[in-house]
């Protein structure tokens, strides 16, 4: 009978199934597409090499060549950072009937607690952007900010799960995974998705919020440091001098090479053979990607490398530019980790939690669009900012200032890499609860990423447990035109 | 002239029908019409004329429609969202997936309505219509949506694409379906090849296309292969030795035995059966908890692969152990299955956690047990294979009375998934008893190995160290140093101590099980779209209809706790003329000998699938398999002691271009060694595995500092073992979602939370970069060199060597040796390294060579 073939799909899961403890040669026999077959030449300058990772055509012409996701973890408040709502000032603890939804279950009243920061505008589009952010403010005609944001979940561990993996359970693979796999790297010296971290820890879910689920683990995520040797297990012992692992490396291939000899038809082992000189070259050139004396001063200052109370972040800021310049396609940096007030998760004095993320993160990331718009990389280089979700424009208690957080309205914003800049889309209500006009999934966010890159997130699919499966879900989604340039 | 009319709902639709199609080309004609006052609800009567009733349409309705709704539902038939057009009463009245758009008994609960009103669905999907909209669309509903003929667009049901239905005769003929064939095993031109049937199935398929097996591997070559296929581990170099110079004809098949009768094989393929039920210790998502107890089930699994317990009984145990007639720890542990997946504590649905944690237990048991992808079908009809919406929620009632792992905190979980477990209560025989049994068996079996110590070369006292190679030392000299009699008394107080072993020696325990709601479960209706508030058709437990639907006897256990369905769907699916149990199971037992299923998408036997390379072979050895009582160890034997096995991977350039993919078998395939064979074998060559440990709590490993630091609380659920327990099998460490081991994940381990059928195999920098580099290597390259260094003292050759044979399982040529001293004299002369750090970077050297990775 006739086979069906829905969707006229790469059979990768059948591929890869064929491939387990089989030759990759009888592989690419079966193939039609470049992923396997490319044959490159290692810097042995003698090996041949595949690379599961190599560059890959998009679906079509890209307007973004990378993307660096600065995830606000834990949950910037709207109202108090990019969503302005005048009407709000001068409510402070009155009590007002709303419908919100946050880890203290659902309420329909709340007491309100007016934004503690003032706005001001900004830019030639006038955008108002309140004190948290100053420098920030000074961005805004390069930036479209999303206010009408809307998640599936207002609790940490599934929300982080969806606006990193599109689904609230985990078992995924990642938006970064999805780039890695869609596109691959074009620089074989460097992760192609790369993931930085804050410096009280990861966040919660830890590793599975960069994992590459149901792909093979070459998509997931790499944790990249600012300090210490940068990507685990890429320095070379301290005790061993490099004229002796060159040795070993040599040797090394000696014997391999022999051994392959007599084993003709097996690539497999050739393959190998070259990832210990590629491996070899990445502990010398991911270092270089990543120092950053190599960086004026003027630069340095400009991501706020002088200023400790946002060094860390701007180091980071810094090498994200770094790594993408030299084609690293996806960067996430943390803003904030652990737990409660070491990220934006502020429950409970929300004056103290936010001075201090804003304070960490303002100057820095105003450096990078700066910095990247200087050296005419913004156009192609998009930068999202958000985090999980929101938070509410009520008190999560009878007294203070914390705010429990929002799913049903929150802000992100995008800039660079084919968005508009200058613009706002969607808005909340009066009070900045709940999005009310353009409403935006996150999936509608996943899918315009993939768009700008290049990918229709609608035919980016893996097949895996008898599905196509797409990081929009099954019934797929659209990219926001409107948001683009 | 004005009329108010209350009818039925039949007569209503008719009515409107009737006059909506006619109004409008017979308008004169129809004049008593043409004033009807539609009245839905009494209390609510709005009222207006059919001219107002078509203005109203043109000006108020029909511009929301085509700006806010028509872009899914009806500008292209060929793509509506959710299967809905809303261009014309009927397809309104027809509705999408989620059933008819509008409820005419009751428009208040028409899912149009609801859905502009963000209750249940939220549409249109980018921001709510505005109030007046809104109350314009419900009052045009209520006048049973007055609709001007020629601005109707009727998408029939039936014209619609990307909806086509599975062809369900086609789909039953699907070979995957059929009854496993009785198959006479097939002639061969070629007689002396062969030496059992699966050889003349193989043979015949390769003669067929002019192609012809490889050569025999070396006994070297089979002897490593063997050893890793079985146990995960690799012989010791004078265990080859011994096996390439006996004589003895039955040499292979005694070490395929000895293999197979080692505590060390449950270690090997239970992973395996691990992989597949997606094994994990934690919940995921924010907490990611430490799931208590749920290492008996991994010790479940490796005793029963040891025992030889027959699959039926295993499959059964798991799914239903606790509503067999007779509950004993052991099935009642085995339940755990129900509770390795993901479980959200706190989820923002509670619904909706359950809903997907019942997937994920129908999307497991489905793929891994019946090679079907049953989950495909958990929001439509399967799109490929013959099973429909139904089928689906008909198979998860098997499991809705489950109760979730637990509601939030830990109390809450011991009250849902834990049981406090007497020993006396379930088996007749003490635990006491038994212990003492256990105790006098060591005891005795010491005694006799003190009496053969003496007469030991060095190397067998390294060999003595692992249990599983003593047998052999002491039959070695019976007859000699020990009676005869006393060497088969070793054997059998061997045996005995494995037995008791592999049964539980704890009176009290705490077992991580299933457990149901109740004896009645709650009724479970279809989920339309898989949304699981919106119920559609009841449905009963039933298994797929393509296998002959109908309602299975579900019989209550004793107990009364648990409604007996688990038990059905156990028993259906053991039934030896099952068509997928047998199939499916066989084809791993393949897969893991040969590299991949004889049918390669191992979890999906369905339409999607890859059809078998040889369906006959796969047939007989489901029948075999059967016969056999459902047994592995048969099947191992059988397939390990075929020709087809002991092949070569020698290179064919002709073969090769005719046949790339090998898939007439015309030679065997080299492999590399899993994530969990690699670490094992590394702590296995340098002499620090811990072998005689088996089963109990997971230990922990050390993890880099900088692994750790992923964590939103660094070490958070990540414990110290002592270094004997960190030098356990890779079975044995804890398996945590959210934060995996470095070596086993860049080596392709099992994901944890989707039921994993094949591993994959990636070559990237990063494995070099780890095996190279990272803490846990160098430590084992120190250990390498210093074991070396005790062996072999004096001369550097020799230790080269020696180092060399440790990791290839041979004698290396004078080149090889050669190389090496060449090296370390480098290193020490021009790197200026001491003597034992060259030693500690050659013996890196070796655990990083392709040679000790892969298997021929």
């Amino acid at each position: 009978m006739q086979r069906h073939n829905f969707c006229g799909r790469t059979r990768r899961e059948f591929l890869w199934q064929a491939g387990a403890g089989f030759s990759g040669l009888a592989l690419a026999g079966l193939l039609e597409d470049s992923f396997f077959q490319r044959q490159d030449t290692a810097a042995d300058g003698v090996s041949p090499w595949r690379n599961p990772l190599a560059a890959k055509a998009p679906h079509y012409t890209p307007r973004a060549k990378a993307v660096i996701f600065l995830y606000m973890y834990g949950g910037p408040s709207q109202i108090d950072t990019f969503d302005y709502k005048p009407s709000m000032y001068g409510m402070d603890n009155k009590t007002i009937d709303v419908k919100t939804f946050g880890r203290a279950g659902h309420k329909n009243q709340g007491r309100i607690v007016e934004p503690r920061w003032q706005f001001k505008q900004y830019g030639e589009c006038g955008k108002w952007v309140s004190d948290l952010f100053p420098h920030v403010g000074q961005c805004v005609d390069d930036i479209c900010f999303v206010h009408s944001m809307t998640a599936d979940s207002p609790i940490h561990g599934s929300a982080m799960m969806q606006m990193n993996s599109g689904r609230i359970v985990s078992g995924s693979p990642s938006l970064g995974s999805w780039v890695n796999y869609g596109l691959g790297s074009v620089n074989e010296n460097m992760p192609g998705y790369v993931v930085m971290l804050h410096y009280t820890g990861g966040p919660i879910n830890g590793p599975r919020n960069w994992s590459s689920g149901f792909m093979p683990a070459s998509y997931q995520g790499v944790v990249v440091r600012s300090a210490g040797s940068p990507i685990l297990d890429l320095q070379r012992p301290a005790e061993t001098p490099d004229g002796a692992q060159r040795r070993l490396l040599d040797a090394l291939r000696d014997y391999n090479q022999a051994h392959e000899a007599l084993r003709p038809g097996n690539p497999d082992l050739a393959a190998r053979i070259a990832s210990y000189e590629l491996a070899y070259k990445m502990q010398s050139t991911a270092p270089e990607v990543l120092d950053l004396r190599q960086e004026t001063e003027e630069t340095q200052r400009l991501y706020g490398l002088d200023d400790p109370q946002c060094a860390y972040f701007g180091r980071q800021c810094l090498m994200a530019r770094r790594m993408v310049e030299r084609g690293v396609r996806f960067v996430q940096i943390y803003s904030g980790g652990a737990h409660n007030d070491d990220n934006w998760d502020a429950h409970g004095d929300l004056v103290l939690n936010h001075t201090k993320h804003a304070g960490e993160t303002d100057k820095p990331i105003a450096g990078l669009l700066r910095d990247l718009k200087q050296r005419g990389m913004l156009e192609d280089t998009l930068v999202v900012w958000g985090g999980e979700f929101g938070r509410q424009p009520t008190a999560e208690y009878a007294e203070g200032t914390g705010r429990d957080h929002n799913a049903y309205g929150f802000t992100m914003w995008l800039a660079g890499g084919g968005v508009r800049g200058g613009t706002s889309y969607g808005s909340t209500d009066e009070l900045g609860a709940h999005a009310v006009e353009n409403r935006l999934h996150v999936r509608r966010i996943h899918a315009t990423i993939l768009h700008l890159m290049g990918l229709d997130p609608n035919r980016l699919t893996f097949f895996f447990g008898g599905l196509d499966q797409k990081l929009v879900g099954p019934e797929g989604a659209l990219p926001v035109l409107d948001l683009l340039a | 002239m004005k009329q108010t009319v209350h009818v039925t709902r039949g007569a209503r639709r008719q009515l409107r029908v009737n006059f909506w199609r006619t109004a409008l080309g017979f308008l004169l004609t129809v004049i008593c019409q043409a004033s009807i006052i539609l009245v839905v609800r009494a209390d609510d009567p709005p009222t207006m004329t059919e001219a107002e009733a078509n203005n109203f349409f043109t000006t108020r309705i029909e511009p929301i429609l085509k700006n806010k709704c028509w872009e899914c539902h009806g500008d292209d038939p060929a793509n509506l969202g959710g299967g809905l057009a809303l261009t014309s009463r009927a397809d309104i009245a027809h509705g999408g997936d989620s059933g008819p758009a509008v409820d005419e008994r009751q428009t208040d609960a028409s899912i149009l309505l609801r859905a502009i009103n963000y209750d249940l669905y939220e549409m249109p999907p980018d921001g709510k219509l505005s109030k007046k909209a809104i109350a314009d669309l419900t009052t045009w509903v209520k006048l049973g949506m007055p609709w001007p003929a020629e601005n109707e667009k009727v998408i029939h049901a039936a014209e619609r694409a990307g909806h086509a239905a599975v062809d369900w005769d086609a789909a039953r003929r699907w070979w995957s379906f059929q009854p496993v064939a009785e198959v006479s095993v097939p002639e061969v031109n070629e007689t002396t090849w062969p030496i059992n049937e699966i050889d003349r199935f193989v043979l015949a398929g390769l003669e067929q296309r002019g192609l012809a097996p490889a050569p025999p591997a070396s006994r070297e070559t089979l002897i490593r292969r063997a050893y890793y296929d079985l146990i995960g581990l690799p012989p010791l170099p004078e265990q080859v030795s011994r096996f390439v110079d006996d004589p003895d004809p039955r040499a292979y098949e005694h070490l395929i035995d000895q293999l197979l009768d080692s505590p060390h094989y449950g270690e090997k393929w239970g992973r395996h059966w691990l992989d597949v039920v997606r094994y994990a210790e934690s919940n995921s998502f924010e907490r990611d908890g430490t799931k208590p107890f749920v290492w008996r089930y991994r010790d479940y699994v490796i005793r029963s692969f040891n025992e030889d317990k027959p699959y039926d009984q295993f499959l059964i145990e798991q799914l239903a152990g606790d509503e067999l007639p007779e509950v004993t720890a052991e099935t009642l542990i085995a339940t755990g299955y129900y509770r390795l997946g993901q479980w959200d504590d706190e989820p923002a649905d509670a619904l909706q956690a359950k809903f997907d944690e019942l997937d994920d237990i129908v999307a497991t048991t489905s793929q891994a047990m019946m090679g079907l992808t049953v989950n495909c079908a958990r929001c439509h009809d399967h799109k490929i294979d013959p099973i429909s919406q139904q089928d689906y929620y008909a198979l998860l009632a098997y499991f809705s009375n489950i109760r979730r792992f637990g509601v939030r905190d830990e109390a809450s979980v011991r009250d849902a998934s834990l049981v406090s477990w007497s020993q006396e209560a379930g088996t007749s025989v003490s635990w006491r008893q038994r212990r003492r049994e256990l105790r006098d068996i060591e005891q005795r079996i010491a005694e006799i190995e003190e009496l053969v110590k003496a007469d030991f070369a060095p190397v067998e006292h390294e060999e003595f160290q692992y249990e599983f190679h003593r047998v052999p030392l002491i039959q070695k000299r019976s007859g000699t140093v020990i009676s005869e009699e006393m060497a088969d008394e070793y054997r059998q107080l061997v045996e005995d101590r494995q037995r008791l072993r592999n049964t539980q020696l704890t009176e009290q325990m705490t077992i991580l099980c299933v457990k149901e709601a109740g004896p009645f479960a709650e009724p479970m209706h279809v989920r339309i779209r898989g949304n699981p508030h919106v119920l559609g058709a009841e449905v009963t437990p039933r298994w797929p209809s393509i296998f002959g639907g109908k309602e299975l006897p579900v019989v209550q256990p004793a107990h009364g706790a648990s409604t007996g369905r688990r038990l059905a769907l156990a028993q259906w699916l053991t039934q030896p003329d099952h068509p997928l149990t047998s199939r499916v199971m066989v084809n791993r037992i393949w897969q893991h000998h040969f590299g991949r299923g004889l049918v390669r998408s191992a979890n999906d036997f369905g339409l999607h699938g890859d059809v078998p390379t040889h369906p006959e072979l796969l047939d007989w050895l489901a029948t075999r398999f059967v016969q056999e009582g459902w047994r592995l160890k048969a099947m191992h034997r059988l397939m390990m002691l075929s020709q087809t096995y002991r092949m070569s991977s020698q290179w064919h350039e002709e073969y090769g271009r005719v046949d790339p993919n090998n898939n007439a078998l015309w030679r065997f395939h080299l492999r590399r060694l899993s994530a969990e064979e690699l670490r094992d074998s590394m702590l296995f060559v340098n002499g620090t595995l811990n072998l005689s440990k088996q089963f109990g709590p997971s230990v922990f490993v050390n993890l880099p500092q900088e692994v750790l630091q992923g964590q939103s609380r660094p070490g958070d659920g990540w414990g110290q073992s002592t270094p004997a327990d960190a030098a356990r099998r890779s079975i044995y460490i804890h398996v945590k979602r959210s934060l995996r081991v470095p070596l086993l994940e860049v080596f392709d381990g099992a994901d944890t939370d989707t039921t994993c059928p094949v591993r994959f195999v990636t070559t990237l920098p990063t494995q070099a970069l780890s095996l190279l580099n990272s803490e846990f290597s160098q430590e084992q390259a120190r250990q390498f060199a210093d074991l070396a260094a005790q062996r072999v003292p004096d001369d550097r050759g020799q230790r080269v060597a020696w180092i060399l044979a440790r990791v290839t399982q041979r004698q290396p040529t004078a080149a090889e040796i050669e190389r090496g001293q060449t090296l370390l004299a480098g290193w020490i002369e021009h790197d200026g390294l001491a003597e034992q750090d060259a030693w500690q970077q050659f013996c890196l050297l070796a655990l990083n060579l392709n040679e000790f990775i892969y298997l021929d």
